[in-house]
């Protein structure tokens, strides 16, 4: 008798240790228990809103998911100021991360994640799985990239700006190196380069190390060199997407003929970002060839606004300015989250927060204009922009199977005593992959 | 209550809460987590998706069938080959910071320090001093008269970016190892000394036949932690040089990561864990049986 007592307790006491341990589990629990009242909240308030777009009445509690560390306890204070005065009834509440991609990846895996995200690389087939539709926000006007993140007619996702590719500059170094008139042509470009190398300063920082910074060469420079956008999607067509008379082949010559030639840093595989920053900033580098987010990060750095340029890249000897016009994070819904509130949280951001101009952005409103000096540089050359083509889950589905990463080939490309047998290489695991995968 | 049971009863009910919970912990924490890596790794799990394909075997075999997957355990062996000199340095250091010596607990304290900070700290460090154009390095080989070498691209020559890379974690492990060899030796009851010198043993015998052999274990223990600390390198060349250049410092690890979270293939990713842990496991058995009884 006395032993079952004694059982007892002992598995009472266990019970509530164990109990701490799934402590956590409870507490997310409660949470989103106390979400999804909300979300009910709002459907029913929907037949209300139904006849008047005007003011709607969202409540509940909106969590953003932001990748921008930066802006926690500095911009988001106010922009929460500002939206809770508009919707009073909703609680925002803003969430940074680092390593946005992986963690929120992992986050949506586990079936739980926050109201408004960023939409994570994943095949757009499966957006509906997690998202909500957002063809119902109505904005004050057109906005760009409305099919990039869109399944059978229904977008999921829309840009938090947009930004375009070109040639970042120091106009200090550029006068230093007696340039006048800024380069309309590839050759006028190497002129310019060869100018700046001969006043002892670094024509292009490629940041080669890095890897990242030379997506431009695998995605922009080849738009601007094929003028189409479409040719990562083309590459699902193809078993040989890689050749040296392509877009790939013809821009990834371009950066190793400026490696050949002396253009960019004296040790391309030892370079560092954030001293680049400051060295463009200063002069010591001449030019950046990357998107028109940098040129903040520059005049952060220590560069007066005015001495910082930016002007199309002209990759060919054409004389027609070009450029791609690029997505930045696109803002999605969580399905079953507090789908009303982030909404119009989505909408506001879009529409009143002002966020396009802090972060440097092209503005996804169509007819706004940029407020940033540098854009407006850049559309006196009247570039021909190239939105991005709706993505082709095929062409990343085989990628993916092939492991390619492009920007290490670019790496491989431009030190490679022979870039043909590269491609060869590439070639071949797409070939494979391609087939593999019965497409 | 408790106290009127028998003591032997008391006794089983003390032991069997004491080592139920760590128990516990260690099965959810450590042994389910396994498992559940050897069931995906015949999945083809893209990761996020609730459904996780079985496709048995094919994940297994594309790990040894692909030299891009498997090839670059040959980066390994530079991390391999620096950790036995930085043993034998481990050794030496030991040796000399046990004997008689004049501020020698600074001088432990100074080998060791290395150990505490964190890798990827240390990672950035090194990134300063190797950095050709602005590096410390670099400049010190300059200021001492050697101009050809002072441009010596450390991170970025394919052949020996893997040197350069494994001599930080000399750096950072050698403290670590010379820790453990240091307690090893004071656990060596002096009189053994005092009767070899009396014998007329010089100091090199001493090491030899004393020495040597009483830290055997403690040798093979310090080669076990290199051997798997060699195989699963990540941070360092992670941050200093992203795999680079032309995937010539890229290890295995670094081709899971990217395996799983760039390319989305969980499944081949946990393939591949599993392959490195049977892997660690192989080398293991043959160190073991290359050192076998040597100690006893």
């Amino acid at each position: 008798m006395k032993k079952t007592v004694l059982l007892a307790m002992v598995s009472v006491v266990m019970l509530t240790t164990l109990a701490a341990c799934g402590g956590n589990n409870a507490n997310t629990n409660t949470n989103t228990a106390t979400n999804k009242p909300s979300t009910t909240d709002a459907a029913t308030n929907k037949p209300d809103n139904g006849g008047t777009e005007e003011a709607p009445k969202v409540t509940g509690e909106v969590v953003f998911l932001t990748n921008r560390t930066d802006m926690i306890d500095k911009q988001y204070v106010d922009y929460e100021k500002r939206f809770e005065e508009k919707y009073p009834g909703v609680d925002l509440k803003f969430e940074a991360i680092t390593d946005y991609d992986k963690t929120l990846k992992i986050r949506i895996a586990s079936g739980d994640f926050p109201d408004v995200v960023f939409v994570p690389t994943i095949p757009n087939g499966e957006l509906a799985n997690y998202f909500a539709p957002l063809d119902d926000i109505t904005f004050s006007n057109d906005i760009y990239f409305k099919d990039l993140k869109a399944n059978e007619g229904k977008m999921y996702g829309i840009s938090s700006g947009a930004s375009t590719v070109g040639i970042v500059y120091n106009k200090k170094a550029f006068e230093k190196a007696g340039i006048t008139e800024l380069p309309k042509t590839y050759d006028e470009f190497l002129t310019a380069s060869q100018k700046l190398k001969d006043a002892g300063i670094v024509p292009l920082a490629s940041n080669f190390k890095d890897k990242w910074p030379l997506d431009a060469w695998v995605y922009d420079v080849t738009t601007v060199i094929g003028s189409a956008s479409d040719h990562q999607n083309k590459r699902a067509e193809t078993d040989t997407p890689y050749t040296l008379d392509n877009a790939y082949g013809k821009s990834w010559s371009i950066l190793r003929e400026l490696y050949t030639k002396g253009f960019l840093e004296a040790d391309v595989n030892s370079t560092n970002w954030e001293q680049s920053k400051k060295d463009v900033a200063s002069g010591k580098f001449g030019m950046y060839l990357l998107g028109n987010w940098v040129i903040n990060q520059v005049i952060e750095n220590g560069a007066a606004s005015e001495d910082i340029g930016f002007f199309p890249f002209p990759a060919d000897n054409s004389g027609e300015a070009k450029a791609p016009l690029n997505p930045d994070f696109f803002y999605a819904v969580n399905k079953n989250g507090n789908v009303d509130g982030a909404k119009a949280f989505v909408q506001w951001m879009i529409e009143e927060s002002g966020y396009e101009d802090f972060a440097g952005f092209i503005p996804t409103l169509k007819g706004r204009e940029p407020k940033l000096p540098q854009l407006a540089e850049f559309n006196a050359f009247n570039p021909k922009f190239f939105e991005p083509a709706a993505p082709v889950d095929a062409a990343t589905e085989i990628q993916n199977k092939a492991q390619l990463d492009q920007a290490a080939v670019v790496q491989e490309f431009v030190l490679s005593k022979d870039p043909q047998k590269v491609f060869d290489k590439v070639n071949t695991a797409w070939a494979k992959a391609k087939k593999d995968l019965g497409l | 209550m408790f106290s009127r049971l028998p003591f032997k009863t008391q006794k089983n009910y003390v032991i069997i809460g004491f080592v139920a919970l760590p128990l516990l912990l260690l099965l959810t924490f450590a042994y389910y987590p396994a498992l559940e890596l050897i069931r995906l790794s015949f999945t083809s799990w893209d990761g996020l998706s609730p459904n996780k394909p079985w496709i048995g075997w094919s994940n297994y075999k594309e790990v040894f069938s692909n030299p891009a997957i498997f090839g670059v355990f040959k980066h390994n062996f530079a991390y391999f080959a620096v950790g036995i000199v930085q043993n034998i340095a481990a050794i030496y250091f030991a040796v000399v910071l046990n004997s008689k010596l004049k501020g020698k607990n600074f001088f432990r304290l100074l080998l060791f320090l290395p150990y505490i900070l964190n890798g990827v700290a240390v990672a950035y460090l090194f990134g300063y001093v190797f950095d050709t154009t602005n590096g410390s390095l670099n400049y010190l080989l300059g200021q001492l008269g050697f101009d050809a070498l002072s441009k010596t691209s450390w991170l970025g020559n394919g052949s020996f970016v893997n040197y350069t890379l494994a001599s930080i974690g000399f750096w950072r492990f050698m403290g670590f190892n010379m820790v453990i060899y240091l307690a090893a030796l004071q656990s060596i009851p002096n009189d053994i000394y005092e009767a070899a010198s009396i014998d007329g043993a010089n100091g090199w015998q001493k090491f030899i036949r004393i020495t040597l052999p009483n830290i055997y274990k403690i040798i093979e223990l310090n080669l076990f932690l290199t051997v798997t600390g060699a195989l699963e390198v990540f941070d360092l060349p992670y941050i200093l040089t992203k795999g680079g250049p032309a995937g010539s410092s890229e290890t295995f690890v670094m081709k899971i990561v990217e395996t799983a979270f760039q390319f989305n293939n969980y499944g081949l990713a946990s393939a591949m864990s599993v392959v490195l842990l049977v892997f660690v496991v192989i080398v293991l058995s043959i160190q073991r049986f290359l050192l076998k009884g040597k100690g006893e």
